[in-house]
């Protein structure tokens, strides 16, 4: 990196706010070390950082906790790691409108922790929370098992502020819960993963906290029986804020289970949520039970709350060293049949995986375990491929989330858009026409 | 005005007929003036055509001819749009999509539905109700907008305080380009691939191209339901309910705000059992499971008591929540006992910002010499001041027009938003620069021409702009041909 260049960045962000050489470690991803990474600490610095990276035509990765680092296609360049974490502050909280506005690099356990003093809370619970940020969260589109009731970001974010790729600032959406006033930029900007801009704030509609929440589990003997009480608990009355259906080994990987972990565990767990009242809770629970001992259920207990967050890492979780991680996304109704033939997919190659779903969404992640040996990548990569097929062949998606270089070498890392993908191509060349933006990370090649 | 010859107009209408069959296109001057405006009948402009196709391959072929002759096209629901959205194009096409009204499909067990844009809102709640779900956008006007309407607008209603705007229930869409191609942007399932274009393409207002079949979720009914009426001597003490309301950690289904002279035009028209002398009434509904929901309206009643509601009181029985709704719904149309005509506002403020507001409202058209009457979505700050005037008088729609403008800026200054639910259109394109920068406009002016490079697809809207080739002004106020069928009201 020409030494100019660095000189500016220095002036625009302060030299301690410049790191390069050994100090770039944190940020090498995939075996590429960035040139430099640059915290700025104001919107101002973003916007100097950006007008200068344009200007020499500079790759730039927006970096907030460094949680999804390593989703998508590698960029093509290492250019420069543009942090978050300067800034990192509430910058607005006003209880009785039922909004907050974050700036981008503060951690979703940091804002959760300003919200729940005042009796609120985003209704948003990705995985890893202590380290995953606000914007971070918005650009990978990241989520927990409360989907199921509460969404995702594109239900919570109501407005965004961006700096492009010229290191013009960009308002979209704005502070009101309601709004059609403009174009819907917080959905464009909502899963682009850095492709479009460097989200520098947001704003997001807030719930108050229940009175109540618990998290029930139930065993099953047969994931069959487990997918018939899923849509049975579709059917029904309750009102549940997640309907988490796991395979043994993913059980076992959230700790539900007292099986060793990579073991291919037999039967299934339903994990199903509630908040309210605690009539609602207590209700709700017998409910469940009532629902589901006809079709198998048994065993049904409350977990600790300690539960949560390792419900989405399951799948991964239920092997030390995973050899790679796919999020599918289905019909609700296909569910355990997409995890039970996935998995005889991977056991016909020899292979173990575990499977564990927000069911109630249709969204699944599986992994492919490589220990205790490591496996042959040709069999890991032709499971990947059958996995998105079936998906694809019930009208469903497929992303890899997780999987070494060699791997992500012979199966694409997203689906290909099809005609949609045109429109895509047009969007990030209308706004990021220099395409220094995370450039080759994402879909169709952007 | 038209720039084509007659000769002209006659081949391109055989060349539309050859495509949508005849007695599918309209360019008859009589029948053109049914669609020379919305519901906002301030503005007027006449097409060329009319042409009502069948299916997304009858679009693609209009949209084609349109591209190839470089003329401009609009799509057109029920035509209930307030912001003068889907007022055609002088001398363009308008692709009306009343004739693509069916449910394609219902899939009970994952709870999605597959319809066509010109369905009526309301049809698909009566379509899937007796299976027990129902769609939950509830526009005021859903016995009549549609649906690809809908999805313009981004539209919202009553229940969208607990359950989300039209955006939070699309799952995906059958889009014809603004070039014509046919593309499927998201699908049925809840993740799609790439850029969230379905969640950017609902709410842009015809100008990113024309659904064609859309996908929606529709949920099930609910356990239980709680209609709360609560009567109040003061409307700040209205306002303070909500607050405190929200303050108690609830948020109920909907919560919805009506002024004294709202309440006196709708006891006029309708009997609906609101107190003639209250300065304001909320209508508060929870739903959800049965157990609890006493807890749950007892907080709502103490909340609204230590606010100072003389009265709260509990609907017995479904038709007397029915009557409280009707008086809600159909205010609008009550007002035309107390005025000769009216004009709605669309507004948003922080709810904690209502008080003030609703003062400022006040203040700005009796200063203008006006009356205005409130009902509106007081739970998520939506706001719909309703300006009475005389339409016969000289000056008067122009001080209203001004009163509206200034009411907007008022919204914008307190960090709120100039439409929540009604769209831009033509009506608020010139306020776009209250909340947003010229970087802001440029920004959304790019994304546009990724999905609509030549601006064919409902140009003029949206963005500040000259008002050239339109009626604008002292246009005296008559009913549009929906609103004398009693089919539709302003709200």
């Amino acid at each position: 990196m020409p030494d100019a260049l660095l000189d500016k960045l220095r002036a625009a962000v302060g030299s301690a706010n410049v790191l390069t050489g050994i100090e770039l470690s944190p940020y090498v991803v995939e075996g590429r070390t960035p040139e430099a990474a640059i915290f700025p600490g104001s919107i101002e610095e973003v916007a100097a950082v950006m007008a200068l990276a344009s200007e020499v035509g500079r790759s730039v990765t927006p970096w907030g906790g460094g949680t999804a680092a390593s989703v998508g296609m590698p960029t093509a360049g290492a250019g420069l790691i543009l942090g978050l974490r300067r800034m990192s502050r509430l910058l607005d909280h006003e209880p009785g409108d039922l909004t907050a506005t974050a700036e981008a690099g503060m951690t979703v356990d940091a804002f959760q922790t300003a919200l729940r003093s005042r009796g609120q809370w985003l209704s948003l619970d990705p995985a890893d929370a202590d380290r995953a940020t606000m914007g971070g969260v918005v650009a990978t589109n990241a989520y927990g098992p409360r989907r199921h009731l509460y969404g995702t970001a594109r239900d919570l974010l109501i407005g965004v502020t961006v700096v492009t790729a010229d290191g013009s600032v960009v308002k979209g959406g704005g502070k009101v819960v309601k709004n059609v006033a403009g174009y819907d930029l917080p959905k464009l900007f909502i899963g682009s993963y850095g492709s479009l801009g460097v989200i520098v704030e947001a704003t997001v509609k807030l719930r108050p906290l229940p009175e109540q929440e618990e998290l029930v589990s139930v065993r099953f003997d047969r994931l069959k029986d487990a997918g018939a009480a899923v849509k049975a608990v579709a059917a029904s009355d309750l009102i549940p804020n997640a309907v988490e259906l796991l395979d043994g080994g993913a059980a076992a990987g959230a700790g539900l289970a007292a099986g060793a972990t990579g073991s291919s565990t037999p039967g299934a767990a339903l994990v199903v949520g509630f908040d309210g009242v605690r009539e609602q809770v207590d209700w709700q629970r017998a409910e469940l039970a009532r629902l589901t001992g006809p079709l198998g259920g048994r065993d049904v207990r409350p977990l600790n709350a300690a539960t949560w967050p390792r419900l989405g890492p399951a799948a991964r979780a239920a092997f030390a060293t995973p050899a790679a991680v796919m999020t599918l996304a289905a019909l609700p109704t296909q569910v355990a049949e997409v995890m039970e033939q996935g998995a005889e997919m991977a056991r016909a190659r020899g292979l173990q995986s575990a499977w564990a779903a927000h069911a109630g969404v249709g969204v699944i992640r599986a992994a492919i375990g490589s220990d205790p040996a490591p496996k042959d990548l040709g069999a890991i990569a032709a499971v990947l491929a059958e996995w998105r097929e079936m998906v694809h062949a019930g009208g469903g998606h497929a992303h890899l989330e997780w999987a070494p270089l060699a791997v992500k070498s012979q199966v694409p890392v997203w689906d290909d858009p099809g005609a949609a993908g045109r429109i895509m191509e047009r969007i990030k060349a209308q706004l990021d026409p220099r395409n220094i933006l995370n450039p080759g990370r994402f879909v169709a090649g952007i | 005005m038209s720039t084509l010859t007659d000769s002209r107009k006659l081949e391109l209408r055989r060349e539309l007929e050859s495509i949508v069959g005849r007695g599918a296109v309209l360019s008859d001057p009589d029948e053109l003036m049914v669609y020379e405006s919305d519901g906002l009948t301030l503005f007027r402009a006449l097409a060329d055509f009319i042409v009502f196709p069948t299916s997304a391959q009858h679009v693609s072929a209009i949209v084609k001819l349109a591209n190839r002759e470089s003329i401009p096209f609009v799509a057109r629901g029920a035509g209930t749009g307030l912001s003068g959205g889907c007022l055609p194009a002088e001398g363009g096409i308008v692709i009306s999509l009343m004739r693509m009204s069916k449910v394609l499909e219902v899939d009970y067990e994952n709870q999605i539905a597959v319809v066509e844009p010109g369905l009526v809102n309301l049809h698909l709640s009566w379509k899937v109700g007796p299976r027990g779900y129902y769609y939950a956008p509830d526009p005021s006007s859903q016995q009549a907008c549609t649906i690809g309407g809908n999805i313009a607008n981004n539209s919202g209603g009553p229940h969208t305080l607990k359950y989300g705007v039209t955006t939070n229930h699309v799952l995906g869409l059958e889009v014809v380009m603004p070039d014509g191609e046919i593309v499927w942007l998201g699908g049925k399932t809840r993740e799609a691939c790439g850029y969230d274009l379905a969640g950017v393409f609902v709410g842009s207002e015809g100008t990113f191209g024309i659904a064609t079949r859309i996908v929606v979720r529709i949920l099930k009914k609910p356990q239980a339901v709680k209609t709360v009426l609560a009567v109040f001597d003061a409307i700040d003490q209205a306002s303070a309910a909500v607050s405190a309301i929200i303050a108690r950690g609830l948020v109920p289904a909907a919560m919805e705000m009506i002024d004294h002279l709202t309440i006196q035009a709708v006891e006029d028209a309708f009997n609906c059992g609101y107190p003639r002398d209250a300065d304001a009434a909320l209508l508060i509904e929870l739903d959800g499971l049965a157990v609890g929901m006493d807890v749950q309206a007892e907080h709502i009643v103490e909340a609204c008591r230590e606010s100072g509601a003389r009265e709260v009181r509990t609907a017995r029985s479904e038709a007397e929540r029915q009557l409280l709704w009707k008086g809600r719904k159909s205010a609008f149309g009550a007002y035309g006992r107390v005025s000769p005509a009216y004009m709605v506002m669309d507004g948003v403020i922080p709810r904690t910002k209502l008080p003030y507001v609703l003062r400022r409202v006040n203040e700005i058209v009796a200063a203008a010499g006006l009356r205005v009457g409130n009902v509106f979505h007081a739970g998520d700050g939506n706001l719909h001041p309703n300006i009475l005037y005389d339409p016969r008088k000289p000056g008067e729609e122009a001080r209203v027009v001004a009163a509206g403008a200034e009411i907007m800026k008022v919204c914008a200054d307190v960090g709120g938003s100039i439409s929540g639910e009604h769209g831009i259109g033509l009506e608020k394109a010139d306020f776009m620069p209250f909340i947003f920068s010229a970087a802001d406009l440029l920004f959304m002016q790019r994304l546009k021409s990724a999905f609509n490079p030549r601006g064919l697809c409902n140009p003029g809207k949206v963005f500040p702009t000259k008002k050239s080739c339109v009626e604008v002004g002292p246009v005296a106020y008559r009913p549009h041909a929906i609103e004398e069928k009693g089919l539709a009201q302003r709200f």
